[in-house]
């Protein structure tokens, strides 16, 4: 394999303030239908959709996502 | 006359070059002359057939509360290791709010595995800034200490409760910078933090609420001071890694500070995820972004009781949440009720390769002595049942008090370790000394690298293997005057046998406050240990009363002058 491949970076956001799923999908995949696009990011970002939502009250409500967290845009790359 | 003279031993200074014959003779805290030594020293060590080689540097620990009632960060400073970084992966003691001193309990017991009890029985509450707990630190300090400040702990600091709720304001932002910079003049080496950990609730610790402008508000800080940052990226998955080693490449790039990630790991199935994390770290150096992965030499062993949370079932939430939230009366309970039994079966059903080659490390019970030291495959045939039945038998037979362990869990491949602990821009480290006190021994890993892969593998040489603990660890993390033997550095020296240094065996302790019991291993093959001129441990007496410890890299108005632009 080559190294520039080896090397090759899935594509990653930052969340902004304030963001959910959706105003990612709306941001970042603005051609795909958005709620095909919310299930995507889902699919793509385990990591932040598996995890537990807010306490219940809290400022963050129902939404996984954290300020630190890295959410990808693109699907894996596929295996060689 | 000298006040130590160190005689005819073989010199490996850290740089790498080869060794040399030589004296050595120290004045106070520094090395005064190398050569033929003629005059007498107050105190002589004959180092005839040995190696003197600086004080290793231990970058990745997790000492700061060990170093409370223990000065000398036992057994560390008898292996070898002269220098140790705690605060690691965002927690630190200080600076910390009275109420705020049982959250940072739960989060050190969840993360790094330490008991309340010891909390609860070794620790006198005096301090709240971080130069009151490094006032509180140096009396009896045997072992220099780099501590970094814990951003977590930062936020609990200025925000308070809603450090673990939501972004900070600007103001905020700017309160914590100003607590950084408190807690660098007071001596703190840097910052961590962290992106996967979790609190004792099982709720992201505080750092993971802040949003990348407030980690590059404290990155600029770092810089005003030259200082690093430590983070714990996903480093269960590879595409994550190396989005945070990017932003760390920015960081870094941006203020002129160097970076570390850990741990970094090579297991057998992870091969091509660590040469694409390598890769990149590559290229981000050859941008000239410095961003060291941290990887530890020893192999992945765990023990595990039922008495207290192990990581080792994290992924298994019913198993977890048993461990974590349920009186012993409520574990056994857990294990013996018929439907819960049946559903810690079905969850941990998909990994019974894993509990088949555990291996029963001690029972308490004359009648279960017959399985000790042999593995739940082996337990479940002599009982008739499935290893995972076995296990969860012996739990309750036991009261909990039946230790399990699985050995060589993974970073155990020779070839690919040794490939990765000689990369020039890997930096050795990742014992988290003074950590996960039940699950395994976190001393002695630089015995094992040289016993290991120097002497038996001899995938390395001497010098090189010294380099990588001494001179680059105290140049990546700016720890002036130390790593190198050389005339006018600070003498941190260790005198060992090449041909026997090591990790001893594996045992179970009680030693912690509170009662409390740990995993240790004691040295093989070291001689003498030296920290800033004095005679600290040695083979012969054991460890010296006389503590000349010291903060590093020492208060700013000392390295001011190494302030980036």
């Amino acid at each position: 394999m080559a190294a520039a491949e080896l090397s090759r970076v899935r594509r990653s956001v930052l969340p902004q303030p304030g963001d959910t799923w959706n105003t990612i999908a709306q941001r970042e995949l603005p051609k795909m239908d958005e709620a095909k696009a919310v299930s995507s990011l889902q699919s793509w970002n385990l990591h932040v959709f598996m995890r537990a939502a807010g306490a219940a009250g809290g400022v963050r409500g129902t939404n996984p996502i954290l300020p630190s967290d890295v959410i990808f845009i693109e699907a894996p790359a596929a295996k060689a | 006359m000298y006040d130590l003279v160190i005689r005819n031993g073989t010199i490996v200074d850290g740089s790498g070059m080869p060794s040399y014959k030589a004296d050595i003779a120290v004045s106070g805290d520094r090395i005064a002359k190398i050569g033929r030594v003629a005059e007498t020293g107050r105190e002589e060590v004959d180092a005839s057939g040995k190696v003197v080689s600086p004080g290793f540097i231990d970058p990745h620990t997790h000492f700061d509360a060990q170093l409370l009632w223990d000065g000398y960060a036992k057994p560390a400073l008898s292996h070898g290791v002269t220098t140790i970084v705690p605060g690691n992966c965002s927690l630190s003691l200080a600076p910390l709010k009275a109420e705020h001193r049982m959250k940072l309990v739960g989060m050190f017991n969840q993360i790094e595995e330490m008991p309340y009890k010891a909390f609860k029985e070794g620790v006198v509450w005096d301090w709240e800034t971080f130069s009151e707990y490094i006032t509180r630190i140096r009396k009896g300090l045997a072992i220099n200490v780099a501590p970094l400040v814990g951003h977590s702990v930062i936020r609990l600091w200025v925000m308070g409760d809603a450090a673990m709720e939501r972004t900070a304001t600007a103001e905020e932002v700017a309160s914590m910078q100003g607590v950084l910079r408190e807690c660098l003049d007071a001596g703190a080496v840097g910052l961590s933090t962290s992106y996967v950990d979790m609190d004792e609730t099982l709720l992201p610790v505080p750092s993971r609420y802040a949003d990348a402008s407030e980690v590059d508000a404290l990155a600029s800080v770092l810089g005003e001071y030259g200082r690093i940052l430590q983070i714990v990226p996903e480093f269960y998955d590879p595409d994550l890694t190396i989005a945070r080693l990017d932003q760390l490449a920015e960081i870094s790039l941006k203020y002129s500070i160097p970076t570390t990630f850990s741990p970094l790991f090579i297991n057998a199935d992870n091969v091509e995820a660590v040469e694409r994390v390598m890769a990149r770290v590559d290229e981000q150096f050859a941008r000239g972004a410095r961003v060291w992965p941290q990887v530890q030499t020893r192999p992945i062993d765990i023990s595990f009781s039922f008495a207290v949370p192990s990581l080792i079932f994290v992924r298994m939430p019913n198993w977890y949440k048993l461990m974590r939230f349920g009186t012993p009366e409520q574990i056994i309970e857990g294990f013996t009720n018929p439907e819960n039994r049946k559903k810690l079966i079905a969850e941990a059903t998909p990994n019974m390769g894993l509990w088949s080659f555990l291996t029963l490390r001690f029972a308490q019970t004359d009648a279960n002595q017959k399985y000790v030291g042999k593995t739940l495959a082996e337990i479940g045939q002599m009982r008739g049942c499935t290893p995972l039945e076995a296990m969860i038998d012996l739990s309750v037979e036991e009261k909990l008090d039946a230790h399990f362990m699985a050995a060589n869990m993974g970073h155990n491949s020779d070839e690919r370790v040794s490939a990765m602990l000689k990369h020039p821009r890997v930096h050795i480290g990742a014992s988290d000394g003074g950590a996960h006190i039940l699950s395994f021994s976190t001393y002695g890993d630089t015995g094992y690298l040289f016993a290991h892969f120097v002497r038996h593998l001899k995938a390395m040489s001497l010098e090189e293997a010294v380099k990588k603990v001494t001179s680059d660890t105290a140049g990546i993390w700016g720890i002036p005057d130390r790593g190198l033997i050389q005339k006018g550095y600070v003498a941190d020296l260790v005198v060992f046998d090449a041909a026997t240094i090591d990790r001893g065996e594996e045992t179970y302790v009680q030693d912690v406050p509170g009662d409390g019991k740990r995993y240790v291993r004691d040295s093989r093959g070291v001689d003498t240990v030296v920290v800033g001129g004095g005679i600290a441990w040695s083979a012969a007496a054991g460890y010296k009363d006389d503590t000349r410890g010291a903060i590093l890299p020492g208060e700013a108005v000392e390295t001011r002058p190494l302030v980036a632009a």
